[in-house]
């Protein structure tokens, strides 16, 4: 096996994103947020946001509940178990390049 | 978006994220510090001027009044303010100052049913239990531990040394004088709204 195959660990390429990555990094600081806070945290337009939204909750990273705050809709999402586990191999993946490339 | 980043860039977007949402959450810490702060100023002060020109220490029952109007205000600005979502430091400092409302109330009413049962059963002289400095102190170290849970040395640092100078004023006033109520108005200055302010300014 070549040397840089046992070195790195493969990147998730759902997390190998930007928005989707901050949406992430968000949530798993958070118990939940909605969907207006991760639109003003990420600076991403809601179109954009909600296709990334989407993608995260089918893969089973994040749970996305809609309802209602008064008479105003809301959307809140929260990372999953599954998205945590994700999240740290996605970190760790991380260290293994910059540990591969300080060597 | 661009996905083909690197490494490097991905933990940095990681610790951005994190760190601006951490600073979104401290900076809405810093109104509650002031409306607090000023609340508790306020009120010492106006109790030890009724205090003094009336002479009856009963004013200072207003301290309920005051948790009553803070409440309401409270709700009022977290209504107004940008939506942030719960936390672990969030709800950390949330139960710190709960518990500390819990135990300064409960303080209170304890020391006046002592006194009743002491009125009534006829034990004469005065309860020797320093209010001021048990609840000056709870606040003191709840304003630090805050400090502490928001990694905010200003609130750390303003809260020990309001705490201890204004321990030192009440230690040198005389018993039952109004003016002791006065190191409220000194603690609510310096360990509530100079860090709210601090903490507003700086973490933009």
């Amino acid at each position: 096996m070549p040397e840089n195959e046992k070195t790195f660990k493969p990147l998730d390429p759902l997390l190998h994103s930007e928005l989707r990555l901050a949406v992430m990094s968000i949530l798993i600081g958070a118990d939940s947020a909605d969907f207006v806070y991760l639109k003003a945290e990420t600076g991403a337009t809601s179109g954009n946001l909600s296709v990334q939204l989407d993608k995260l909750q089918q893969a089973g990273y994040i749970e996305v509940t809609k309802g209602f705050k008064g008479k105003v809709p809301q959307t809140v999402c929260r990372i999953t178990e599954h998205g945590r586990d994700a999240f740290a191999a996605y970190v760790e993946a991380l260290r293994s390049y910059i540990s591969a490339g300080n060597r | 978006m661009e996905n083909n980043f690197s490494a490097e860039n991905s933990l940095r977007l990681i610790a951005e994220t994190i760190e601006r949402s951490r600073r979104t959450i401290a900076k809405n810490s810093g109104k509650p510090l002031i409306l607090w702060g000023s609340l508790v100023a306020l009120t010492a002060v106006v109790i030890y001027i009724l205090w003094s020109l009336t002479g009856s220490p009963a004013w200072n029952f207003l301290w309920f009044a005051m948790s009553a109007v803070g409440a309401v205000a409270m709700r009022s600005m977290m209504r107004n303010s940008e939506k942030v979502p719960d936390t672990e430091i969030s709800r950390t400092l949330g139960k710190i100052w709960m518990w500390f409302g819990i135990f300064s109330t409960g303080f209170f009413a304890l020391v006046w049913a002592a006194w009743g049962v002491r009125c009534a059963v006829g034990i004469e002289g005065p309860l020797r239990v320093d209010l001021t400095l048990v609840i000056l102190l709870m606040m003191g170290l709840c304003g630090t531990l805050s400090g502490a849970v928001l990694k905010f040395k200003p609130i750390t640092v303003s809260s020990v040394v309001a705490t201890a100078l204004s321990a030192l004023f009440l230690m040198v006033m005389p018993d039952g004088s109004p003016v002791r109520i006065l190191t409220f108005a000194i603690l609510g200055a310096f360990a509530l709204i100079v860090p709210g302010v601090i903490l507003q300014k700086q973490v933009k």
